[in-house]
């Protein structure tokens, strides 16, 4: 203030000094205008001053990257020079923008969260009961089964475009899969996972991406279904089907994660390439032990002016005694805003012959649902072994979005096992899902 | 306080003097500045404008020399937010966010020719379509200042706002439509006594919003532009915190229906034949293309991070993903992905205006200090450095995609 009240009484004296002097030669005032216009010159420039200064934050500074050109000598130049070569540096730049105090507490927490290791959490409960409707007695009959499961996941920024990730999961309690003993698990949270009611490690893999972010490459301890045989309808136990028949195809042949290395190629053109190593065997000698080698194109279509439909087709070898392969196809197309086909086919080397498996069904949201986040889906799956056993599947389920971090999903599903020189079994079930992701 | 106080006792004092009122920006440090009289633009649709947050002025650009025609400097710390020329081609105008301060800029000479006091951090702003009214939006200040091109004066602000960040007028200029992203409603001004007519409400809060009181309570996100159709008939508004895009008949000012978007959509963006509406939403990473004629979601395309801007040019989407670097494309014939375009390493890009002929784009790259120009139908791309200090957006008369963010 006491700066502002000088400024104001010389522009007071400058006022008294021009009144003062207006009236005698032409020359005089000439001059005495070009001195009043210099020193106004100069008050404009403090006034600038002041303007810059007046400020309740410190000066903003930014550091930026910087091309410029250097010589032998070391001398830098801002333009391209006769012996000068182009290099990166950095250097810190002033500018004058004025910010509040809560802007700058949000950059520092915001700076201060980039540095971090991210944590997450997704924990689920799920309470299945069965009933057996058909076949010889078994012990699943009217038995419930609850499994927990918590997954804690960490990801950190190692490099430029490239990132950690691991996942830590726990699964403790008991599934039906133990006592229905069918050729697929009816509770897909424990599969590809070994170990019951101890910490396992699920992922653990670095990821980085090259040519201009085209190429992504993930190495580490690797579950190769996330990278192959997706599904936009039916591919996430935490929120949509339930039964592992329709969130994998089981002809991918992967028993367990392991370790292994994914290259994915998308240029965002619609096509997209996959490519696949993992080992799946936790019992592997070395790292040439059960190598599963699995690749897929992915394509985006609009068939009959649809919505959008993703196609994939995936191929898989592996090196096992058996020397299985198979192929397979994945699908998933939207047929208006809130409806979304899907469909899978596998065909693989069996015992004796060819495994087939199918798989269909229906995903309803917006406008098909009693909240605007909800979703439910409707599916069939047919898993049809060379060996003559055989498991038709159906599941539904409504998944309920109580909050942004709180679900519950209900879930029916109906199994019958066929096996040669047995009777045909069924089996009726219920499930309740409680799943938390924060 | 201070600046208004002492820029009050210099104007005093010039006019003392009996010299014409120079320009506020008499940057000595500047290579182009403007000077008295001289014409420095005689086409205005010729002239790329630049808002340097930073630097603190608007530089203006030729579109055909790629060189710069000149800069007006607004003053320290005045931290303008969006540029806008007038539809007469007369005047062009710009929010000082941290001077709380209109701007107006003689398009010809690019003098700085009055500086208008209004509402807190103003940003966004409209012209009526005839260039009487310049509508500069506070979202501070809850509130719109309307200023006479005519008298080049302020004479009302409208209240009663949440948040106000966009503008759109009818094309008959009678009404305006404000979205406020404070608030999950479209307000319907009179534009001819620029009072608050009715607000529009897109959809209440879901009902089970009461068990996520975090998300609900700790920020809102709501309507940030209503987009007109061509014909001026409808009205796109998109509700960041709902995932929806109410669509309003201007007609009888009512909602007319919603339709189910991504998640945390940013703004809609119509397309320039008017078939279709695109919306970025950040929270899942995609863009859905509404179809105009069914008023349902066409396409949901994968797109990247921090999206902020959609321009239309040689039949293809392109998408601004902020802190990426990149650019989505999009064929807006198939309603596909069309590639990806690197624009720079550890850059972020703002915004981008689209030449009137569909043809080119011209994006601010704020990290670089640069222009990128575009060549829409090759995808090829050029940068134009030391345009000014963190370029902020673009503006191109008669574009039909100046926008800002």
């Amino acid at each position: 203030m006491a700066r502002v009240q000088a400024l104001e009484a010389r522009l007071k004296q400058l006022e008294s000094e021009k009144s003062s002097t207006s009236s005698p030669t032409m020359q005089n005032s000439e001059s005495v205008s070009q001195a009043l216009l210099n020193r106004l010159e100069a008050l404009d420039q403090r006034l600038a001053d002041l303007e810059a200064n007046a400020v309740l934050s410190e000066p903003e500074t930014r550091v930026k990257q910087k091309e410029v050109w250097i010589d032998k000598g070391g001398n830098e130049y801002d333009e391209p020079k006769p012996g000068t070569k182009q290099v990166l540096t950095y250097q810190r730049e002033r500018v004058f923008r004025r910010q509040t105090i809560s802007e700058k507490v949000e950059e520092a927490l915001a700076d201060s969260d980039a540095k971090k290791v991210t944590l997450g959490v997704d924990a689920s409960s799920i309470t299945q009961g069965v009933f057996q409707t058909s076949g010889d007695t078994s012990e699943a009959d009217g038995q419930t089964y609850q499994l927990a499961s918590a997954d804690l996941l960490f990801a950190a920024r190692l490099a430029q475009y490239t990132t950690f990730f691991a996942d830590v999961v726990g699964l403790s309690g008991t599934t039906p899969d133990t006592e229905v003993q069918g050729l697929t698990l009816l509770n897909g949270y424990s599969a590809r996972l070994v170990e019951q009611n101890e910490l396992d490690l699920r992922e653990a893999s670095i990821r980085t991406e090259l040519f201009n972010q085209r190429l992504a490459l993930t190495f580490g301890r690797l579950d190769l279904t996330n990278f192959f045989d997706r599904n936009a309808a039916a591919n996430d136990e935490t929120t949509q089907f339930l039964s592992d028949a329709l969130v994998n195809n089981p002809l991918l042949g992967l028993s367990s994660n392991g370790s292994g290395i994914a290259a994915v190629y998308d240029a965002k053109n619609g096509v997209n390439f996959r490519l696949g190593f993992q080992q799946s065997d936790t019992d592997a000698k070395n790292l040439s032990d059960s190598l599963f080698t699995l690749a897929e194109v992915g394509y985006l279509a609009r068939p009959f002016s649809l919505p959008e439909g993703n196609y994939r087709v995936w191929y898989r070898r592996d090196n096992t005694d058996t020397q299985n392969d198979a192929f397979g196809l994945s699908f998933d197309q939207k047929l208006n805003p809130g409806l979304t086909a899907f469909a899978r086919y596998g065909n693989g080397k069996g015992d004796g012959g060819r495994d087939r498996f199918y798989s269909a069904g229906l995903e309803f949201e917006y406008g098909w649902v009693f909240n605007p986040l909800d979703t439910w889906g409707v599916g069939l799956a047919t898993i049809d072994l060379a060996t003559d056993q055989k498991e038709d599947l159906a599941e539904l389920y409504y998944n309920f979005h109580l909050a942004e971090k709180l679900r519950i999903s209900l879930n029916l599903q109906y199994i019958t096992e066929s096996s040669p020189g047995l009777r045909d079994s069924s089996f009726l079930l219920t499930g309740l899902r409680l799943q938390a992701s924060f | 306080m201070l600046t208004g106080k002492c820029t009050t006792v210099l104007m005093s004092l010039m006019l003392t003097l009996g010299a014409s009122p120079l320009p506020a920006a008499t940057d000595m440090a500047m290579t182009s500045a403007p000077s008295d009289g001289k014409v420095l633009v005689s086409d205005p649709t010729q002239v790329l404008m630049i808002v340097n947050r930073d630097s603190n002025e608007i530089a203006f650009m030729d579109l055909k020399s790629k060189q710069m025609v000149g800069r007006t400097f607004l003053g320290n710390n005045v931290n303008p937010h969006m540029v806008m020329m007038s539809p007469d081609g007369r005047y062009v105008v710009t929010g000082g966010t941290r001077a709380n301060k209109a701007f107006i800029i003689d398009a010809r000479t690019l003098q700085l020719v009055k500086t208008i006091p209004v509402d807190m951090a103003p940003e966004h702003l409209a012209f009526s379509p005839d260039s009487r009214w310049y509508y500069q939006g506070n979202p501070d200040g809850d509130s719109i200042s309307v200023i006479d091109m005519n008298s080049l004066t302020k004479v009302k602000t409208i209240a009663g706002l949440a948040e106000p960040l966009n503008v759109t007028f009818l094309p008959d200029g009678s009404k305006a439509y404000v979205g406020n992203y404070g608030a999950h409603w479209v307000g319907v001004i009179d534009a001819k006594r620029h009072e608050l007519l009715k607000r529009i409400q897109i959809a209440p809060a879901q009902s089970r919003s009461g068990l996520d009181p975090e998300r609900y309570l700790g920020e809102i996100k709501g309507i940030n532009i209503a987009a007109l159709t061509n014909d001026g008939r409808y009205l796109y508004a998109a509700d960041s915190d709902l995932g929806l895009v109410g669509v309003i008949d201007t007609r009888e000012d009512k909602l007319v229906t919603t339709i189910r978007v991504g998640a945390d959509p940013w703004r809609v963006y119509m397309s320039h034949d008017g078939k279709y509406a695109i919306t970025p939403n950040n929270g899942d990473e995609t863009i859905s293309i509404i179809d105009v004629q069914k008023n349902q979601v066409a396409a949901t395309l994968d797109a990247g991070p921090d999206m902020t801007g959609v321009n239309y040019a040689a039949g293809k989407a392109f998408v601004i993903s902020s802190t990426s670097g990149f650019i989505y494309v999009y064929d807006m014939q198939t309603l596909k992905p069309a590639g990806r375009m690197k624009i720079g390493t550890n850059v972020q890009i703002e915004t981008a205006t689209t030449d009137a002929g569909d043809s080119t784009l011209y994006l601010a790259d704020s990290t670089e200090n640069a222009v990128v120009i575009i060549d829409a139908k090759t995808q090829s791309i050029e940068k134009i450095r030391n345009v000014g200090q963190y370029p902020w957006g673009t503006h191109v008369m008669d574009s039909k995609d100046n926008y800002c963010h």
